[in-house]
């Protein structure tokens, strides 16, 4: 016979912890019971409702099917020996052991702490569903479930990080992704030995052909409704837990450029935004670069009564323009990183000493000139019209700025060329990351830069390569 | 397969246009005055000739053109043939060089750059020539549409300064002129080569041969548009007026106001030259890679590009004797290369059959 105590000290001789807590209790009868369970992570009212409660009842010798059939919890399974009833309690649930008896039940009372779900701030949409994912996967899955009611949706969960053990949830609809691809990213991930996984970014990493890219290589989403349609469209969502942000595969560089907000608004109005996006991006990523070469190797591109303004505003500057336009660039991402992590209290006051106090300081001292700071403002808008790249786009800023103002516009353009052969080069998961340009799939241009009618997106994107290609059919009758 | 039918495409409308829009047009005025589109319309003839008969012959077969050598004359024979391939890619590279060098310097920059503005173009190369036939056709997709863009742009705003009788009256260059004219610049018309080193690495779809050849001459009709253009501008001064593309939108009145914008153009026009520059060297490195069996293309490519360095620095002062060089006796490679080697692969196939 194994007593109750003997189990309660196995698993305390593995959890010493202060936090695992061991609730004994018997019934009315005088059957004893231990629930384990690690604080802060179970609903303890459930646990007292749908647990100890109907147990009240349970007779002296009855045993754990005879007790499993009073408790009122929807979730619950068997477990056999204590490194299972270790990793429950680590997991968030409840072990309880019965007196007498070697095997064990495991109570789901799961409520780790977590906020409700939330429109993500990066995400935020006018038209359109405003959920968003939140730090706990098994809400997240619920989430996707809700949206996508069909048989073929898989979710299969594998667990990562030696200490940690996050479930890691990979999730497609079969017939519809490319066929092994979802083995193949479970094989990538599981080859990965770490301690712990904080974030999908870890599992993105994973996940990258080539890690140390400057480029993303793995989208990502932080809505339910645009998880949902990238996994119709045929590729494999990933969630991770504790992550708000769940990455889809394959992925292309164009999905950055297309907001959740153009499937919900007019094709006209879509592509308008796109096509705004784009231009934007573009002028960040060079308009400072462009302003340093024009100043220093070929002032023929500015405009007469432009340059005349520009002369005005730079004459008797103490900085050469490279040097300038790096400091003033500096100075905004200082300004940039302090406000993000600043409380915001103290923000606002760093807003008016960095935007009136520095700035206009700055400009009357004669350390740096107004069209500078324009530009500098202007580009880090821009930029962030795509806030997804925004990691990628203000490094190649910077690339820029220093080959501009090294070279002039011949590096300029050299490294446009540069960065053109390394990108069409590069896959993700069998897909090229700047399809559908290049390679050109015509039928996948019209949800590129522009955003077609919905009803000319009547397949999947072709460069997936799914079975399953129709996505839109209307009955004509 | 490493590239597709319609990248070729893209490559004989992009590339064949781009690789002319420098020195080409200065030279051929100078050659043929007026009468320069007749001496651009042989070579453009002889080339669509020649890319008809090479796309028909991939119609007829799938093997690549080593293949093609090795099954008749042996390896040996493919091998030495590669390697005099991979020195003509690269001797077709050498003026172009040059012109990028002359171009670059004397638009791009106000003041008097040294060369070692140019120099970082070999860093590029070194990492592009590494890439296989699926880079070059990608590389193409997206070259087209700016290509088409920026060309259109500089179209637009040049023809308002068109002065079309400047072509006025027609066949006035004596005829042999007009021949010189055509044989002197016969080295810039490569395109061929290009096609027969795709042979075999494309799948060819019916009608593949009719939109490759009607591709390379839609580059072509962009050429002589450009060309007559550019003489309808400037006339009888045209042999004077390098860098062609750079000045034939000089006119047009809203650049006066707002400032040189059409080299915003250029500098997007520039991209696509460099990948027409680049591919030369690219498909010399494949034909080192054919021709020693050698497959580490790093290697080759650093070799190769390290050679066209030198060459750079140490004759970059003797533009003028090198181009006189080419004008005079390139076009007997051009007939080796160009011309005879694509009829000889139809005898070849001939044999193999």
């Amino acid at each position: 016979m194994v007593t109750l105590e003997k189990n309660i000290k196995s698993v305390k001789s593995v959890l010493s912890s202060e936090d695992i807590l061991v609730f004994e209790f018997e019934s009315e009868k005088g059957k004893k019971f231990a629930a384990i369970y690690a604080d802060g992570l179970i609903d303890k009212a459930q646990l007292g409702e749908l647990v100890v409660k109907p147990l009240r009842v349970v007779q002296k010798d009855d045993d754990l099917n005879a007790v499993k059939s009073l408790l009122a919890s929807p979730e619950i399974k068997d477990g056999k020996n204590i490194k299972e009833a270790i990793k429950e309690v680590l997991g968030g649930n409840a072990v309880l052991f019965v007196d007498g008896e070697k095997d064990f039940a495991v109570i789901g009372v799961k409520k780790p702490p977590m906020r409700a779900v939330a429109e993500p701030p990066t995400q935020i949409a006018v038209h359109g569903p405003r959920e968003g994912f939140i730090e706990d996967i098994k809400i997240n899955l619920g989430l996707i479930r809700k949206r996508i009611k069909n048989d073929k949706l898989q979710v299969k969960t594998i667990f990562i990080g030696e200490r940690s053990d996050t479930a890691v949830s990979i999730v497609y609809i079969d017939g519809v992704c490319p066929k092994n691809l979802p083995e193949k990213i479970e094989k990538e991930i599981l080859a990965n030995k770490i301690d712990i996984v904080p974030d999908s970014s870890y599992i993105a990493n994973f996940l990258a052909k080539k890690p140390r890219s400057l480029f993303k290589q793995c989208g990502t989403a932080e809505k339910p409704d645009v998880f949902c349609a990238k996994v119709c469209e045929g590729r494999v969502g990933i969630v991770v837990d504790g992550s708000p942000i769940c990455l889809t595969l394959p992925y292309m560089i164009v999905e950055d450029f297309q907001s959740v907000e153009d499937y919900y608004i007019t094709s006209y109005r879509a592509t308008t935004l796109r096509v705004l996006r784009v231009a934007a991006v573009l002028i960040g990523l060079l308009l400072p670069a462009l302003y340093i070469s024009a100043q220093l190797f070929k002032i023929q591109i500015i405009p007469f009564q432009l340059l005349l303004k520009i002369s005005s505003s730079v004459a008797g500057l103490a900085l050469s323009p490279s040097v300038e336009m790096f400091l003033t660039l500096f100075v905004l991402e200082v300004l940039n990183e302090a406000s993000i992590r600043m409380p915001k209290y103290v923000g606002l006051a760093l807003s008016v000493v960095g935007a009136l106090v520095l700035g206009d300081t700055a400009v009357k001292a004669g350390i740096i000139s107004t069209p500078a700071i324009i530009i500098i403002a202007f580009s880090a808008i821009c930029l962030y019209t795509v806030p997804s790249n925004v990691e990628t786009t203000t490094t190649l800023r910077w690339m820029y700025l220093i080959i501009a103002g090294s070279i002039g516009p011949f590096g300029m353009i050299l490294f446009t060329a540069y960065l053109i052969t390394y990108l069409v080069s590069e896959q993700s998961y069998g897909v090229p990351l700047v399809a559908p340009f290049a390679p050109l799939i015509r039928g996948d241009l019209y949800d590129s830069f522009v955003k077609a009618n919905m009803y000319t997106l009547k397949e999947r994107p072709k460069a997936f390569k799914t079975k399953d290609r129709l996505r839109l059919k209307k009955d004509e009758n | 397969m490493k590239i597709s039918s319609r990248q070729i495409c893209f490559i004989m409308i992009a590339y064949t246009a781009a690789t002319k829009l420098l020195m080409y047009p200065t030279l051929l005025s100078m050659a043929s005055g007026n009468d320069l589109l007749f001496s651009a319309l042989i070579d453009f003839f002889i080339g669509t000739a020649v890319i008809w008969s090479i796309s028909f012959l991939c119609s007829r077969m799938d093997k690549t053109f080593f293949e093609l050598i090795k099954g008749t004359l042996g390896e040996v024979t493919a091998r030495i043939v590669f390697g005099f391939f991979a020195a003509f890619f690269l001797l077709s590279t050498l003026l172009p060089i040059f012109e990028q060098v002359g171009y670059i310097h004397n638009i791009f920059y106000d003041t008097v750059p040294s060369l070692g503005v140019f120099l970082p173009f070999f860093v590029f190369t070194v990492y592009a020539a590494t890439k296989k036939f699926t880079n070059i056709g990608r590389c193409a997709d997206i070259c087209l549409p700016i290509f088409a863009v920026s060309i259109l742009f500089i179209f637009i705003t040049a023809f308002s300064d068109v002065q079309w009788d400047n072509l006025m009256p027609i066949l006035k260059t004596p005829a042999l002129d007009i021949f010189r004219g055509a044989a002197n610049t016969a080295y810039a018309f490569v395109e061929p080569c290009w096609l027969l080193m795709f042979m075999g690495h494309f799948k060819y779809k019916k009608g593949d041969a009719a939109k490759i050849t009607l591709s390379y001459a839609l580059g072509a009709a962009t050429v002589l548009l450009f060309l007559a253009m550019f003489y309808g501008i400037y006339g009888a001064v045209a042999p004077s007026r390098t860098y062609a593309i750079a000045r034939t939108s000089l006119f047009f009145p809203a650049i006066e106001v707002i400032g040189r914008m059409d080299l915003l153009v250029l500098f997007v026009l520039e991209i696509v030259m460099l990948f027409a520059l680049v591919l030369n060297i690219q498909l010399a490195v494949y034909a080192l890679v054919k021709c020693t069996g050698y497959e580490n293309r790093m290697f080759l490519s650093f070799l190769v590009n390290g050679a066209l360095l030198a060459i750079t620095i140490f004759c970059n002062s003797f533009y003028n004797n090198i181009n006189e060089l080419f004008y005079n006796w390139m076009w007997i490679m051009y007939i080796v290369f160009v011309v005879a080697l694509p009829v000889i692969a139809w005898l070849f196939k001939r044999r193999t059959a």
